[in-house]
């Protein structure tokens, strides 16, 4: 296990050696005294584990393929964003578009995750214990979010496909978004998942997916097309 | 005889036909389409409207008599080499010419398209770039220069494709429709295509314009150096934006850590667009240019970043008086495409099957291309050979380099990037008020426009 300490710092210099470690074969690295910088343990590519010991910036673990990060604290904006695979944990909040894109892999949020949570998302996992913001979900094409606690408005808007589900109240629905209903297999599917991550397991959930009205330009959706984001 | 005609209609034996300036055919047409499919309309191309926009027709080259002495025409040696993202990054991109192919994406381009329009790249000596899909395996293997873009969609995104690219184009919208994100309707969203952009096969998909993780100035600025952290700031990181406030834009960008910022001008095409969009939003490619430049120079990074200007060039002259503007290089797009063979007056019973006319086809939208180029159809596909395109591409980037090397030589110039806005004079009024050249037959400097200023004040 290797530490590094990132007082006085840049994130180029912090990234820098991340990557001296793992090329010298470390498969564990702590980094403390983050202090929210920006783009921590980006491009990661290996079977790693990288632990923050404080709160991050934005982007950290953006385009990761391979690696364990957890955050300890807090994390900005676009946490682990396109990711192929990996997992990503944050024991506390995460700012907006956490999981933006992400095409694999799975990312948890232990606090709550703010606006734009699994934007665009084309694939993988997103699990958030606590709330999560407004537009949830928004244009998301693949891939599975779980939020236990409640959801703000517009969640799902305009989602391609991909299944959200939630513990708690849902404010309002997006565009296009419906509700399904959960069947034995997701409610098995929830129960491994959450308990792999200690979770524990709101009483029940909703099932949120594409309604598929948006999927094609048709002028009897004239009112669905017009309030569509 | 009609019993009903006026007594005026009867001072004529053959009626005359008086169209409204307002009801136009082509406005009664459109009205009478939007009737029936209840929205706005989509197709592809370019900008289509009767008004004629601005442009670098509208500027003369002012070549060497007894003031200046020209170079040899046919024969002195005229650089075109280019240099591109020398600011920050560690492996700038250097190529022969000052011409590039745009992003265009494999889904609204056939893979046969790709391919050629990569080969022809490689042969010319410049660069080629990925589009809104993602990088195409075959694409990389014969673009010796590939820009991959980072646009809102992200469809594709891999990082093992980013750090293979020899640049990275964070793309914040284009010409074709600035502020509104793109279509692929659903004949082009094949199994494949669908497959690569991670969406149910045969949707009409609709592209972000905002990206999913950033919105403003500031967060690009994180997002430039999260793409330099994931690329090891070896390559060079393009800003690209469709041409509206452009001055303040580039400005922007440039603060933001761009190396290159490129501007595409509102006749930029595409191959899906409502086309309103086309017609009436952004700003014309000759004022794009010369606001981007003063930018620049106001900030004063004229010369260390790089600007790259698209949008509707079509020739040599063009990209010349471009250059001659302050442009680093230019992007084509649907000029490469023609030269592929769009439009060509082949396979005439298929433009007529699409609505549409050889010369005169924007059908890029339906998939039913002619000939081959803007489709997801196998047997369409087989129509555009890879290689005979991709020479007629390469022949084309070299008809336009032997154009600009002409006109820099003729203004006594032995590099192409020694032009510069006093080898012009502007035929217009219009155009010598947006570029701040003077009017030909005249030395005022009509508004003291953006993209120049006299060489003592500079």
């Amino acid at each position: 296990m290797k530490d590094i300490d990132c007082t006085d710092k840049t994130s180029r210099v912090i990234n820098q050696e991340i990557r001296h470690y793992i090329q010298a074969g470390e498969t564990e690295i702590h980094v403390h005294h983050p202090q929210a910088r920006h783009n921590l343990g980006v491009a990661v590519l290996q079977p790693v584990s990288l632990t923050m010991t404080g709160s991050v910036g934005y982007y950290c673990g953006g385009l990761i393929d391979g690696p364990r990060i957890e955050v300890q604290g807090s994390c900005g904006w676009g946490l682990a964003e396109s990711m192929l695979s990996g997992t990503v944990i944050v024991n506390q909040n995460a700012g907006n578009s956490a999981a933006a894109s992400i095409r694999g892999g799975t990312i948890v949020v232990r606090g709550s995750a703010s606006s734009r949570a699994g934007i665009a998302m084309k694939g993988g996992t997103l699990i958030v214990q606590g709330n999560s913001g407004y537009m949830t979900g928004f244009m998301m094409q693949k891939g599975t979010i779980i939020v236990c606690g409640d959801t703000a408005e517009a969640l799902g808007d305009s989602m391609y496909e991909g299944r959200i589900f939630v513990g708690g109240r849902i404010s309002d629905l997006g565009n296009d978004a419906v509700v399904e209903e959960v069947t034995d297999r997701d409610r098995a599917f929830l129960t491994t998942i959450l308990a792999e991550y200690d979770i524990e397991a709101p009483a029940s959930f909703q099932k949120i997916v594409s309604g598929r009205r948006l999927w094609q330009f048709d002028k009897k959706d004239f009112d669905t097309w017009r309030e569509a984001l | 005889m009609n019993e009903h005609r006026t007594s005026e209609q009867r001072t004529s034996e053959r009626p005359v036909v008086r169209h409204s300036t307002i009801w136009k055919p082509e406005n009664i047409e459109d009205i009478q389409a939007k009737a029936d499919l209840g929205r706005y309309r989509i197709r592809g191309f370019s900008a289509l409207r009767d008004r004629p926009l601005p442009s670098f027709d509208d500027l003369t080259f002012v070549p060497c008599t007894l003031t200046r002495v020209p170079l040899e025409g046919y024969r002195e040696k005229c650089s075109t080499k280019t240099v591109l993202g020398s600011r920050f990054a560690k492996k700038p991109i250097e190529i022969d010419i000052p011409i590039m192919v745009t992003g265009m994406s494999y889904g609204a381009l056939s893979y046969n398209a790709k391919v050629a329009l990569a080969k022809a790249a490689a042969r010319a000596g410049t660069s080629t770039t990925t589009g809104d899909g993602g990088m195409l395996a075959a694409e990389r293997e014969h673009s010796d220069i590939l820009i991959y873009e980072v646009l809102p969609s992200r469809y594709g995104i891999d990082v093992h494709h980013l750090r293979q690219a020899d640049a990275i184009e964070l793309t914040v919208g284009q010409g074709a429709k600035p502020g509104t994100g793109g279509l692929l309707l659903e004949s082009k969203v094949s199994d494949e295509i669908a497959e690569l952009r991670d969406l149910p096969p045969g949707v009409d998909q609709r592209s972000p314009c905002r990206h999913p993780d950033w919105l403003g100035p500031d967060d690009m600025l994180t997002k430039i150096e999260e793409l330099r952290e994931a690329t090891d700031w070896q390559v060079p990181i393009f800003v690209k934006m469709g041409a509206a406030r452009v001055y303040d834009d580039v400005k922007l960008a440039a603060k933001a850590g761009a190396d290159v910022v490129v501007v595409d001008g509102m006749e930029g095409g595409t191959g899906a667009s409502p086309d309103i969009l086309l017609d009436h939003t952004g700003i014309p490619t000759l004022a794009a240019v010369s606001e981007a430049r003063v930018a620049l120079e106001e900030c004063g990074l004229y010369g260390t970043v790089q600007l790259i200007i698209a949008g509707g060039i079509h020739s040599g002259t063009a990209a010349a008086k471009a250059l001659a503007l302050g442009a680093d290089a230019v992007y084509i797009g649907t000029a490469a495409l023609i030269a592929l063979n769009c439009n060509k007056p082949l396979y005439v019973d298929d433009y007529h099957a699409i609505g549409a006319e050889p010369y005169a086809c924007h059908h890029c939208h339906t998939g039913r291309c002619p000939v081959g180029i803007t489709t997801q159809d196998p047997e369409l596909m087989k129509r555009l050979d890879i290689d005979a395109g991709a020479e007629r591409v390469g022949n084309f980037f070299n008809a336009m380099t032997l154009e600009i090397q002409m006109l820099a030589r003729s203004c006594g110039k032995s590099d192409v990037h020694a032009l510069e806005p006093e080898d012009l004079r502007a035929l217009t009024l219009e155009s010598s008020m947006i570029t701040g050249i003077p009017l030909v037959g005249t030395n005022v400097v009509f508004a003291g426009g953006p993209g120049w200023k006299p060489s003592s004040e500079r």
